[in-house]
């Protein structure tokens, strides 16, 4: 078996006796992340408007569902809409602190079950417990801490109370953000992904970041594009007005 | 070595040439998927741009491989990851085999991922008595039907719904109509079961980034975010290349790589891992091991296939390559088809190897053309070619006609006399001002093509009288 000293030396003499260079250099980081972050957020406080328009073209092109409310109260008329149309009974959620908001008991009414995932919560009983309820689930709800316009993205870390099966499992997706979650460009993306990992805290929050284009979808049976082939059929989003 | 290889290139070419209903189906799906491709860069002026900055940072990391490769270790450790490091392909399926062995692991689900089908994993896997199940959709047909890939990103287009819908009736015992929407959900619910169950998920990487300790894998069907997230062990294997700098690299190829394979902005799913699952998190692997997997690839770092370790593996050069529209990925015998296949297998499995293959190319340049990161695929044809010529791989005929042209061009006196002896010898041959039908070895060439005859004033001659 190689080990990591003999398999590094190995390269490193290719890479020595590599002919002939010519100059390459790879993108440019930022050298302070944060406050090139910073510098992002603040023009799109200004710009965030045109973000919006443009999310909501792209999301609509690869087949997502663009819904506006005005404030948070508001949110669960529109889950529990989709719910009724879809003949949903049950759904799971972010915990509501990550959330931003409390659907659970304006969907009770309604006579749906909701689970929501609580922060913290991560023993194996628990573990298996919420892959069932989010296998059995119809809905699943989250948040989308970027929303990038350019490609219709929403992007999802995972973490505390975040678990990943919430947008994955269900066959409905509906993601809820507002106007300073909104980025234009992939580049953007970039700095915020560099001052994520420049931030110890939020650097070792959750393992894994997920980028979101529309529903799941394949086109490997004779070219025929055919959407949720493992993941969610359908991904909704809600913009909350009300900053 | 697999079954197709039995039977020459020639062979294997001529059979998929026959092939009716292959023909069609690679006909409209490389033509689909170049027009995608194409409407995906014209609106988007930037993406020229973007190209070049990619292909510089893939050189720039070349240059600096063995630094961002430990950088990239350490940062998968501090995560709480383990990293191993495979020289050969035999090295990378024992580790594997012996995660499997240690843990228990029964069943491993799988995502599309050609690094392990490289190194022919599930045949291993089998072997040891673990179930692998491939769960991209195009994959899980190939494997229920036990047959290869026949494309990097659509691995089944050489399949019919109907054969679909048959394979699927025959293996999970039932009666499915010839509809791909049906058919899609039959596999979804056979593998929903098996994303819940499986101990082990086993993915390769488009992307590591060094910085971070991230493995980025870009999928549609959102089996990559299954496989990282349910079972309680997740394996990523990749090659050495696949590795970048910082996530302001990554967000450049990211931009030209949906486009370039499919002509989407971006893939359905982007997914980061970074390390086992965290403190406080709920779901997720409790471990993770990244496989780095050598295989040839260093001996090519300061040699002729250098720039073929570019490759973002996004399929763009095989749907416009003239001899992969008519023969398929099938025909090609590896793993990797296509015009860049034909380097990888070079650099994979030795010289010898592409003997027939460096000759599958007509080198008219349009891989290079809509490459996402501008290798210079034919160049490194022609160079190929040159090796196999000095290292007495390509065929005793083919040295000689080369080593008698190279004496022709090389003397004034000998090429004269060739033009003269050439017109005398083309007469019987010479219809309609085309030379056609010319006898022995030749005749492989006119039988579907003609060629000029030698002039009947050759310019040499013309050339006495102007001056």
């Amino acid at each position: 078996m190689t080990g990591r000293a003999e398999f590094i030396e190995r390269i490193r003499r290719e890479v020595a006796r590599t002919p002939g260079l010519f100059g390459a250099s790879t993108a440019p980081r930022p050298a302070h992340p944060a406050t090139a972050a910073l510098t992002v957020r603040r023009e799109l406080a200004e710009r965030w408007p045109e973000a919006l328009d443009r999310f909501r073209v792209e999301f609509e092109r690869v087949a997502g569902v663009f819904h506006r409310v005005p404030d948070l109260d508001a949110v669960p008329a529109v889950i529990g809409g989709l719910a009724r149309e879809r003949g949903a009974r049950s759904l799971v959620t972010w915990d509501p602190a990550a959330l931003g908001f409390d659907a659970a008991s304006a969907l009770a009414r309604d006579g749906l079950e909701v689970v929501a995932a609580r922060a913290g919560e991560e023993d194996e009983a628990a573990r298996l417990r919420h892959r069932e309820q989010a296998a059995r689930a119809q809905i699943g709800v989250t948040g989308a801490d970027f929303v990038l316009a350019e490609t219709g993205t929403l992007i999802l870390l995972s973490g505390s109370g975040r678990p990943r099966s919430t947008s994955l499992l269900p066959d409905v997706h509906v993601a809820v953000f507002g106007r300073d979650r909104l980025l234009e460009t992939l580049e953007q993306v970039g700095v915020m992904l560099e001052a994520l990992h420049a931030d110890p805290d939020r650097a070792m929050s959750g393992a894994m970041i997920n980028f979101i284009t529309g529903p799941s979808r394949t086109a490997d049976i004779e070219l025929t594009l055919t959407r949720g082939v493992h993941g969610p059929k359908e991904v909704h989003a809600v913009f909350v007005e009300a900053p | 070595m697999s079954d197709a290889l039995r039977t020459p290139f020639s062979g294997r070419a001529g059979a998929a040439l026959k092939d009716a209903f292959l023909q069609e189906a690679l006909k409209i799906a490389t033509t689909k998927f170049i027009d995608l491709r194409k409407e995906s860069f014209s609106g988007f002026p930037q993406g020229e741009a973007l190209r070049d900055r990619a292909r510089a940072i893939k050189e720039a990391t070349l240059q600096h491989l063995d630094v961002h490769l430990e950088r990239l270790a350490d940062h998968v450790e501090r995560l709480g990851g383990t990293v191993h490091w495979a020289t050969t392909a035999e090295e990378a399926r024992g580790i594997v085999l012996r995660l499997c062995r240690d843990r228990g692991v029964r069943t491993a689900v799988k995502s599309k991922s050609m690094a392990t089908e490289e190194i022919d994993l599930n045949e291993a896997l089998e072997h040891a008595g673990v179930t692998p199940i491939e769960t991209d959709l195009g994959e899980y047909i190939i494997q229920l039907a036990h047959e290869k890939p026949s494309h990097i990103i659509a691995p089944a287009i050489h399949k019919t719904k109907g054969q679909v819908a048959e394979l699927f009736s025959r293996e999970l015992r039932g009666e499915f109509p010839a509809d791909p929407e049906v058919l899609t959900a039959v596999a979804r619910k056979a593998l929903r079961e098996k994303f819940l169950q499986a101990d082990m998920g086993i993915t390769g990487a488009n992307f590591a980034v060094a910085d971070t300790g991230t493995v980025v894998l870009v999928t549609n069907e959102g089996n990559g975010r299954m496989v990282t997230s349910l079972p309680r062990i997740h394996v990523a294997l990749m090659g050495v290349e696949k590795v970048i700098p910082s996530m302001s690299d990554l967000v450049v190829f990211l931009a030209i790589l949906a486009r370039s394979a499919t002509g989407q902005k971006l893939s359905s799913y982007t997914t980061l891992v970074r390390g086992p699952r965290r403190a406080g998190e709920l779901e997720g692997p409790e471990e993770f091991h990244l496989v780095l997997l050598d295989n040839g690839r260093s001996r090519q770092i300061a040699s002729t296939l250098r720039e073929a370790l570019y490759c973002l593996r996004c399929g763009a050069c095989l749907n416009v390559c003239p001899v992969y529209r008519q023969i398929g990925g099938h025909a090609y015998g590896y793993t990797y088809p296509g015009p860049i296949g034909i380097l990888l297998t070079a650099m994979l499995k030795g010289n010898a190897s592409v003997r027939e293959l460096a000759h599958a190319s007509s080198l008219c340049g349009a891989c290079k053309d809509v490459c996402p990161v501008r290798i210079d695929i034919p160049r490194m044809l022609v160079e190929l070619r040159g090796h196999l010529d000095r290292e007495k791989i390509a065929p005793w005929t083919e040295r000689v006609v080369f080593k008698a042209f190279r004496r022709l061009l090389l003397s004034p006196t000998a090429f004269r006399l060739s033009a003269t002896v050439g017109r005398w010898l083309q007469r019987p041959f010479v219809r309609q001002g085309r030379l056609r039908g010319l006898p022995l070895l030749f005749g492989r060439w006119t039988r579907t093509r003609d060629l000029p005859p030698v002039a009947a004033r050759t310019f040499r001659e013309q050339w006495k009288d102007l001056r």
